[in-house]
């Protein structure tokens, strides 16, 4: 369903010369499967998701959804995702029926279909009691739902959560991921960010771990456990960071300190 | 694209602003309010106007004239000025003693008295003065009459002195109306020895000036709506369009919906278009409400004012009805343009403070060219149809004024550079929706201090793109600075040491040394590197083709844009101070230095740090302008901003500024040899004859080597055009990790 080759990304800056944000990650989701994407922040987790969200393009390298290309096919693409990002990206000035709307209707839904599509949708996540209020007056929890419910309204077979769970309430939390596990029994294939272990634990069946836009390790959570001698992926994710900090500050010559702090500087926002 | 997709933005859009109070007060309320209760202060603020009496002191008023007399009692005597006048004049007393003081002291005392409010005005009669008058009244009637008759030197009368303070508004008043009674009195001085004389009254006057009006009723209001409406009209499109244009752009980036909006299926192309077209709704929407209002208010409540324009006073009537049929077919490509680039502006702000901040830097540039048509002098011409908002202000100018022959004339070129205008400027707003570095641009929030440190530590090997636009700013500012302070060369040796100060002075070694700060190394930031013979002399042959073409430009930009009488005076007194100079001497400082100075600084400093953009169009173009701006003289600007945008397209393709620098000495070596030479040789050299043609007194290339250099240029410039873009000095790409290799700059390519 998803496949990612050898993709990478640079971003240029003007200031401060240009930053590798993600470099040559490759790995593979399949269909009814939850694929864990997870990392600090700066890692290069969104760069990613939003390449396979066509929002970005990639440097070098390439990535298909259902076969078709991110940056050939985007238009394609963007019929086959649903995007859900930490921000929940509701319009203050719309009810959570006409957002979900407009984006049904972005999608060329017709009317009938838009409207069962809704119905349906809305007694899924049980949004009619909020239907109708505005975005501004809106709770995380209801625009969290909201949010999914205009990725969800084409039901497209692949679905992008880019740490949806951030900021909100352990209920809501815990039913996001509920939410989560239903649409993957329905056949979905999900990419889930998070810097949460926890979230990755239960849901994932494969993970990646990525740090300053690398694969530190990726595959069956168990299967890593077991490859790297720990339990709990927490322990697991720390080993591997601290391993990798050490190798990079035992490489890097004293003169080039600075890099680090500038790398952060120029991926700042870009979890 | 989909119309249906872009429609489904637009309504969104739409709703959205509608459900927006701030919008809906800067479009619909504030436009319905602003106008009447403008007129409403006006109309109260006139009933609690009222004149301010003068008061004027007089000094030595015992001992003037009796017939005719000044003073009638504590007022000035009837007749001198209209009662009206004389009831606002309140005459009083100086203290006795100030008669005896002297000019310096009376000067001080009354000043004192102007500030503490005591008085407004005091007018000062020498002590001599009356006996002065008789003497002449004397003399004047002793005169002996007829031919051959020795002329009477008559005596000097001291002048009376007025004492005010023209900062002082009050005193100002005050002085105006003494001096009105003070001309009157003498006139009537004048009219008495005139007639002891027997001469008469009429024989100071002979003769009247008469007026005839030949403006048509009605022409005067006309011509005041005329500048008024079409500058309403647009000020109010720009903020129209400018506010939707950050909450739809720098709002939605605030919100995060610009990302989720990208995901869906409807491509960037067909988001701008429906953003573009709710913010031409909504700056339509604030025009017409804004004129609807003017309109209304005009009628019902300026239509009584007058306005005092010299001695007649101007009634402004109501607005006419032609007027707005005009303005509301002009509109909507206005509002076009306004919202295109407002949209563009606005898509490159992260908040929408942010977005506010930028509205100031649009409206500098606008507001001056909306500005120039309201002037008195400015009309509809080849010249000023050509220029962006002032050409589609003067045409509706003209249409509204009823001159439709004159508005036919220039209506296309106005109405092409409007519409190339609102294509570029949608072209831009959809490519920086296409930017990533535009659309996901977040703050760096970096102290002063710990990026200075930062920025030197990683410094390149060239500028970056702001150290170049802040290096170009800089040296704007010391060039005009220096310009300002300096003053015309009288000789030659002045001319020259003026040269050799400003382009080495403030040009060269600012820029060496910028390129030193700036930079790891200052050969690649003056982009100082051999490209090889052929690219080289190919520069220099491109100048010598472009130059009959160049020519033609300077032509055709002085006939649309003639030079002011000054500038005109201070080119030929340029010119006459050259007449000492060798050719030699010529050549190397008009030639020689402005080459290799202005090429350092323009396609060496500037264009090395612009170029890491990785935009050629946009280093060419920026480079050029300030290439253009240095030069001073508006027509200058315009020449050298063409010539600027050639050289830069050579720099971009050699990566040196030799080529340039060829380009640059040629072409100036031509326009001297032109200018001083070839106007000697020309009545005796047939061959010369051949190029140049000076039947008409302006030395000019002949058609045919017009035409045969523009066909040489094309060749040239194909050849460069086939050469490959030579990345040197490549820039490094910083990796997280030491151990990976530096990767070539790879472009990102946006996804439509």
């Amino acid at each position: 369903m998803i496949r990612v080759h050898q993709l990478s990304k640079i971003y240029t800056d003007w200031q401060h010369g240009d930053s590798i944000a993600l470099n040559a990650i490759s790995f593979a989701a399949k269909r009814g499967e939850i694929y864990g994407l997870l990392g600090t922040n700066g890692a290069g987790k969104t760069t990613a998701l939003r390449i396979l969200a066509t929002v970005l393009a990639p440097s070098s390298g390439n990535a298909t959804i259902d076969g078709c290309d991110v940056v050939k096919d985007s238009a394609l693409v963007r019929q086959k995702i649903g995007f859900v990002s930490s921000n929940t990206a509701i319009y203050d000035r719309m009810t959570a029926w006409e957002l979900v709307t407009y984006f049904g209707r972005l999608h060329g839904l017709e009317p009938e279909l838009l409207r069962d599509r809704m119905e349906g949708v809305f007694a899924q996540l049980e949004m009619h009691d909020f239907r109708d209020v505005l975005g501004a007056k809106m709770s995380s929890g209801m625009k969290q739902k909201t949010s999914i419910a205009r990725a969800l309204i084409h039901d497209p077979p692949v679905l992008i959560f880019d740490e949806a769970t951030v900021g909100l309430d352990v209920l809501a939390g815990r039913s996001l991921l509920d939410t989560v596990c239903v649409l993957r029994d329905q056949g979905k294939c999900i990419v889930f960010s998070t810097h949460i272990m926890r979230e990755a634990e239960r849901l994932c069946d494969k993970v990646a771990i990525l740090h300053r836009g690398r694969f530190l390790a990726e595959g069956n959570w168990r299967d890593l456990s077991q490859q790297h001698g720990h339990a709990d992926l927490e322990e697991l994710f720390f080993e591997l960071i601290r391993e990798d900090r050490s190798i990079h500050s035992a490489s890097s010559p004293p003169a080039s300190a600075g890099g680090e702090t500038s790398v952060s500087m120029a991926a700042s926002g870009l979890t | 694209m989909r119309w249906s997709n872009i429609r489904l933005v637009f309504w969104r859009e739409c709703r959205d602003q509608l459900r927006d109070r701030r919008t809906l007060f800067t479009i619909a309320v504030l436009p319905l309010l602003l106008y009447p209760l403008l007129a409403i202060s006006v109309f109260q603020v006139a009933q609690f106007r009222h004149d301010h009496p003068s008061r004027v002191w007089v000094i030595g008023a015992k001992r003037l004239p009796t017939q005719p007399s000044l003073l009638s009692g504590d007022r000035f005597s009837d007749g001198l000025v209209d009662s009206a006048t004389q009831e606002l004049i309140a005459l009083g007393s100086a203290p006795p003693n100030w008669i005896a003081l002297s000019q310096k002291a009376l000067s001080e005392r009354v000043q004192q008295e102007i500030q503490q409010g005591h008085v407004d005005a005091v007018v000062l009669f020498p002590d001599d003065f009356s006996l002065r008058l008789e003497e002449l009244n004397r003399q004047m009637a002793k005169r002996p009459t007829g031919e051959g008759k020795p002329v009477v030197q008559f005596s000097e009368i001291p002048e009376p002195t007025l004492f005010l303070n023209t900062a002082n508004d009050k005193s100002r008043l005050a002085a105006q109306r003494t001096k009105q009674v003070l001309q009157s009195w003498r006139e009537q001085i004048v009219r008495a020895g005139l007639r002891s004389r027997q001469i008469p009254v009429s024989a100071t006057r002979p003769f009247r000036v008469a007026h005839v009006d030949l403006a048509e009723a009605g022409h005067e209001q006309l011509a005041f709506w005329s500048r008024l409406l079409p500058f309403v009209v647009m000020i109010w499109a720009l903020t129209g369009a400018f506010y939707p244009a950050i909450d739809l752009c720098a709002g939605e980036k605030e919100r995060g919906t610009l990302e989720t909006l990208l995901t869906s299926p409807a491509d960037r192309r067909e988001i701008v278009c429906g953003k573009l077209l709710t913010v031409t709704t909504f700056s339509s929407a604030t025009a017409v409400l804004n004129l609807s209002s003017l309109v209304l208010t005009g009628t019902l409540f300026f239509g009584q004012m007058e306005l005092i324009d010299g001695a007649q006073p101007l009634r402004i009537g109501t607005p006419p009805i032609t007027a707005v049929v005009w303005l509301l077919m002009v509109l909507i490509p206005i509002s076009a343009l306004f919202s295109a680039l407002s949209l563009g502006i606005a898509v490159f702000a992260r908040s929408n403070k942010e977005g506010q901040y930028y509205l100031m830097p649009l409206l500098l540039v606008c507001l001056p060219l909306m500005i120039l048509p309201v002037l008195p002098a400015s009309e509809l011409d080849a010249g000023t149809s050509l220029i962006p908002l002032s050409g589609i202000l003067l045409l509706l100018r003209t249409l509204i004024e009823g001159d439709y022959l004159q508005a036919a004339r220039y209506c296309l070129p106005v109405l092409g550079v409007t519409g190339l205008g609102c294509w570029l400027a949608i072209h831009w707003a959809v490519h920086q929706f296409n930017q990533e570095s535009v659309l996901f641009r977040e703050s760096e929030r970096v102290g002063l201090r710990s990026g200075l440190k930062h920025w030197w530590r990683h410094r390149q090997a060239t500028p970056g793109v702001t150290g170049a636009l802040c290096c170009g700013l800089l040296l704007l500012f010391i060039r005009f600075f220096a310009g300002s302070q300096a003053s015309m060369p009288a000789t030659w040796r002045d001319f020259v040491s003026s040269q050799l100060l400003v382009q080495v002075g403030l040009l060269a070694v600012p820029a060496i040394l910028l390129a030193r700060l700036l930079g790891r190394r200052v050969r690649d930031g003056l982009l100082l590197r051999w490209p090889g013979y052929k690219p080289v002399m190919a520069g220099g042959l491109l100048a010598f083709c472009f130059h009959p073409l160049g020519m033609e430009l300077t032509q055709l930009i002085h006939n649309l844009y003639p030079l002011s009488d000054a500038i005109g005076k201070q080119l030929r007194e340029l010119e006459s101070i050259m007449g000492p100079a060798s050719l030699g001497t010529l050549l190397l400082t008009m030639a020689v230095l402005p080459a290799i100075c202005e090429e350092l600084t323009f396609r060496g400093l500037l264009f090395s740090g612009l170029r890491r953009s990785g935009r050629p169009g946009f280093t060419i173009l920026t480079s050029s302008l300030f290439f253009g701006a240095i030069h001073g003289v508006f027509q200058q600007s315009l020449s050298a901003f063409v010539v600027g945008i050639l050289i830069g397209g050579l720099a971009w393709k050699t990566t040196s500024i030799l080529p340039g620098i060829l380009f640059h000495c040629t072409y100036n070596a031509l326009s001297v040899l032109l200018g001083l030479v070839v106007p000697l040789y020309l009545p005796t050299q047939p061959l010369l004859q051949l190029f140049f043609d000076g039947a008409d007194g302006a030395l000019r290339y002949h058609p045919l080597v017009v035409g045969s250099g523009g066909l040489a240029c094309l060749a040239i410039g194909s050849w460069f055009r086939g050469m490959r873009v030579n990345t040197y000095p490549a820039q490094p790409v910083r990796d997280q990790r030491p151990d990976t290799p530096a990767t070539d700059s790879l472009s990102a390519t946006p996804i439509a």
